[in-house]
């Protein structure tokens, strides 16, 4: 045996090394006991996880992007806070016409670039046709649209068809207008074929070339994102000289916004957020959010005869316990009334709602003749989107389906297989989402017969022309209050025969220092840093 | 250097070669195996219904080619030192390599260091007290240490050093908006020491340590527990009691004669401990929002990023040769007997 008597000789150096070393460690941290509370004046910090593949304007259309770029780059119209009326910006008025075709944009002349050179039309019908010609992600939101500029500052769209949408549209960052000049130095291209010839987005990750408040600093699409004050900005000064918009997972935000000022996080959930409420360094604001959870089920018989089935989908419409899905997102969300959100021009009144008749629903499955219905519904597995999980909902929907006699089956995939063969529309049923493009009822007609997502679940034209008519009408109309009670109509049409289940609009929540104003989350950017400002 | 040397590093090469050929074809087959197209989530649902749009896309990223030509491009582009464009950064796969490597680098070696620093003694005092308190004690701990899972821990630790203690930041490799150093090796604190940034050194370092302590956690507890065993096996030798039969201090026996004989079973650890880093930093990297590899690849698979999918597994090829070799050459130098003179 050893002589264990001798042992501490031995076992001192060893304590000693952990010892020093944990002093070391708190000794290092002590000395920066400040920490990440150590920014300079006049930043304001914004925590978000990063979804973000480029901030090139004309082709991103990620969240983060968007913080970005409408940070830096001007759009003709805009929105204020969470309203979604179009208001004027780069241009100072506009005219539609009585067809909702063609809409002409008088400018204002005091606009200029961050580099000093005066923005004109020549550089909004650069920056539109660069849009459309990189056939990137935002290419759609001008599909059909031709774009001329007759004077230096009057720009006209022209529209392939009435599209009144057009002005609810243009306030989009990924329509901000870039300096044509110092893009088109930089390989950029408003022609045909633009997708192959257009060179400038590595210029644009490392330099703006816009008329906003802010210019890029840095960009590292894994960390943070650091805009400064651009000096010689044309319009109201912004109230912080520097934004980093940084990359933090939501556990991790919940953390730093307690303990930073000019801080701001984005994505905590609203469970996570309510937790912060009563705190006096802080500002909580929940509110339902103008995403939309969903059920879809495929009305193609060779997809599944039991999913197309009509009594079996009026089963389903009156088996959802709706009130419980809207609890799993928290304080703040709502049953969506129909598919259109409650944010938006033409949604249902709280009174269309679908409501459970558990009775109801057993009666269509017996009206159905068959016996044991058995459905495979899809979900993606790895997604949550405003902290709900779509696989929490999966096991929710399987639940209240089984207490009818209705047996479903869970298929998880990845996002990218998911998508694969949903837009195939090769799913007898699944758990979905629509996340608003553009605050606009148009941007749901693809939910109507022969629609986009309609497509998905094989219910073409033919299937409810009447419907399809109706919102072929409905997309034409110029005024806003027949357009609302046109949609108004289709959605209650809708609740009764679609094959589309509304669930709920899950709960969103902006938690910010206490001093901050305007930190509101936007209908279609997450936030506005601009906007942002102090007590 | 002797000739065998050579040969050994000369085989050593041609393998790493062969690995790598082999890890490329393995990726790219298996990323075409999963079913879906990175096209509809990069354009998102209402673009991805336009079939120009699409083709347009596939067009960009070279994926409208036949898979053997897409594969053999790859190769191409390989020997020319281009590893492609990452179609979710959008920018050179070689470009963001420079800067999520170094990142990983710098949080592993100081998670190593730790890890040896204060595993090693720590199995050399729960060996040499083997059944006693001490013991006990170290055994549960580095139990715990093991089982903890780690993005657990991660967060635990941020609540406590960052939220509660405020001894550390809360997550990045430098305060909000701090301009990093000029890259040289790209670990911001040796880069900024070399330009003589010393508060930017001050503020890595500061932002480093939390996330290394976490990571070296499991490995602590490995290596402990490694060298307890490998100690116990050569404790009572008939060489350590001739030892103490000279009179030789305890000291001495362990650290020249016990410790240096049961080292090449704790070097052989060290692989582990390489190997752990690397799938730990996955989790603590996410929770810390360090930009490392980790995030890089978790990132990269479930977007289908073909491009930094296959730069992300050849560099994991070629530091997994890397540190196999280096331990076999640590081999030989710590016992002459397995030298290959």
């Amino acid at each position: 045996m050893h002589r264990a008597a001798r042992v501490p000789r031995l076992a001192l150096p060893a304590a000693l090394v952990a010892v020093v070393l944990a002093v070391v460690a708190v000794v290092a941290s002590t000395a920066f006991a400040a920490g990440d509370n150590t920014k300079a004046e006049g930043t304001l910090v914004v925590d978000t996880s990063f979804v973000v593949q480029t901030i090139d304007p004309q082709r991103m259309f990620e969240p983060t992007s968007q913080i970005a770029v409408k940070g830096m780059y001007d759009t003709l119209l805009t929105f204020r806070g969470q309203s979604t009326t179009p208001l004027p910006w780069l241009a100072r008025s506009w005219k539609v016409s009585k067809d909702a075709k063609t809409f002409t944009f008088t400018l204002r002349r005091d606009a200029k670039f961050s580099d000093g050179t005066p923005l004109t039309s020549a550089d909004v019908l650069f920056s539109y046709n660069r849009v459309i010609n990189l056939k990137g992600s935002p290419s759609f939101l001008l599909a059909g649209v031709k774009v001329s500029a007759p004077t230096k500052y009057t720009v006209v769209l022209r529209s392939s068809t009435p599209n009144p949408a057009l002005l609810r549209i243009v306030p989009n960052p990924s329509l901000g207008i870039v300096n044509s000049k110092v893009v088109k130095a930089n390989g950029g291209t408003d022609a045909l074929g633009g997708d192959k010839t257009d060179k400038a987005e590595p210029y644009l990750l490392s330099h703006s070339a816009g008329s906003g408040p802010y210019v890029l600093k840095s960009y590292n699409n894994k960390t943070e994102i650091v805009l400064e004050a651009n000096p010689g900005f044309w319009g109201p000064k912004p109230t912080f000289q520097t934004v980093v918009i940084r990359n933090l997972p939501a556990p991790t935000q919940l953390l730093n916004v307690q303990r930073g000022s000019n801080e701001i996080a984005l994505d905590l959930s609203a469970q996570q957020a309510s937790t912060l409420r009563g705190k006096s360094n802080l500002k909580v604001i929940t509110n339902a959010s103008a995403n939309l959870f969903n059920i879809d089920i495929n009305t193609d018989p060779k997809i599944s005869e039991v999913a197309a089935n009509p009594h079996i989908q009026t089963a389903i419409r009156y088996a959802l316990d709706y009130p419980s899905f809207v609890k799993l997102s928290g304080p703040g969300a709502v049953q969506a009334p129909g598919m259109i959100p409650t944010t938006f021009l033409g949604h249902l009144p709280p009174t269309a709602r679908i409501k459970r008749n558990l009775p109801k629903a057993r009666a269509e499955v017996k009206a159905s003749g068959i016996p044991s219905p058995k459905i495979t519904m899809y979900y993606p597995s790895e997604l949550t989107i405003n902290g709900i999980s779509f696989a929490t909902l999966a096991q929710k929907t399987k639940s209240n389906l089984a207490e009818v006699g209705i047996q479903v089956d869970l298929v998880g995939k990845p996002v990218n297989s998911f998508l694969e063969t949903y837009a195939a529309g090769k799913h007898p049923m699944s758990q979905s989402y629509w996340g608003p493009d553009y605050p606009d009822p148009n941007d749901y007609l693809v939910f109507t017969p022969g629609g986009l997502a309609a497509n998905r679940v094989n219910w073409g034209v033919a299937k409810d022309p009447k419907l399809a008519a109706l919102a072929k009408q409905a997309q034409r109309t110029v005024s806003d209050t027949v357009r609302a009670s046109r949609f108004r109509q289709i959605g209650r049409s809708m609740n009764q025969r679609a094959p589309f289940f509304p669930l709920f609009q899950p709960a969103q929540a902006i938690v910010s220092s206490s001093n901050l104003t305007n930190a509101v989350l936007g209908v279609i950017w997450p936030l506005d840093v601009r906007a942002v400002g102090t007590r | 250097m002797p000739w065998p040397f050579f040969r050994f590093l000369g085989r050593r090469l041609a393998a790493l070669v062969v690995l790598a050929l082999g890890i490329t074809f393995v990726a790219f087959v298996l990323t075409q195996l999963v079913p879906g197209d990175p096209a509809l989530t990069a354009l998102g649902p209402v673009t991805s219904a336009d079939p120009e749009a699409v083709a347009a896309y596939h067009a960009h990223w070279g994926m409208d080619k036949p898979l053997p030509v897409q594969y053999l491009t790859y190769l191409w582009n390989l020997l020319h030192g281009d590893l492609g464009t990452s179609q979710l950064s959008h920018q050179p796969v070689l470009n963001d390599l420079q800067h999520a490597i170094p990142a990983t680098m710098e949080l592993a070696f100081l998670s190593i260091a730790f890890a040896i620093v204060v595993g090693v003694p720590l199995g050399v005092v729960a060996a040499i007290r083997q059944n006693r308190a001490s013991d006990h004690a170290l055994r549960v701990v580095s139990l715990a240490g093991i089982s903890m899972p780690t993005f657990w821990l991660a967060l635990l630790a941020l609540y406590v050093f960052f939220f509660k203690l405020d001894w550390f930041p809360g997550g990045g490799r430098l305060d909000p908006g701090t301009t990093p150093p000029g890259q040289i090796t790209g670990l911001y604190t040796v880069d900024a020491v070399l330009h003589g940034q010393w508060s930017l050194a001050w503020d890595a370092l500061h932002h480093l340590i939390l996330p290394a302590l976490v990571l070296a956690a499991f490995n602590v507890s490995l290596i402990t527990r490694y060298t307890r065993s490998a100690i116990l096996e050569v404790i009572n030798d008939d060489y350590v009691r001739a030892a103490r039969a000279k009179g030789l201090p305890e000291r001495v026996v362990v650290i020249r004669h016990v410790l240096r004989a049961a080292l090449p079973s704790v070097v052989t650890v060290l692989g582990l401990v390489f190997a752990n880093v690397l799938t730990g930093a996955v989790l603590v990297e996410n929770i810390f929002a360090w930009p490392g590899i980790g995030q890089y690849a978790y990132q990269a698979s479930i977007e289908l990023d073909l491009p930094a999918i296959m730069g992300v597994s050849l560099f994991v090829a070629v530091v997994y040769v890397t540190v196999n070799f280096v331990v076999d050459v640590l081999y030989g130098v710590i016992d002459p007997r397995l030298r290959l003179t």
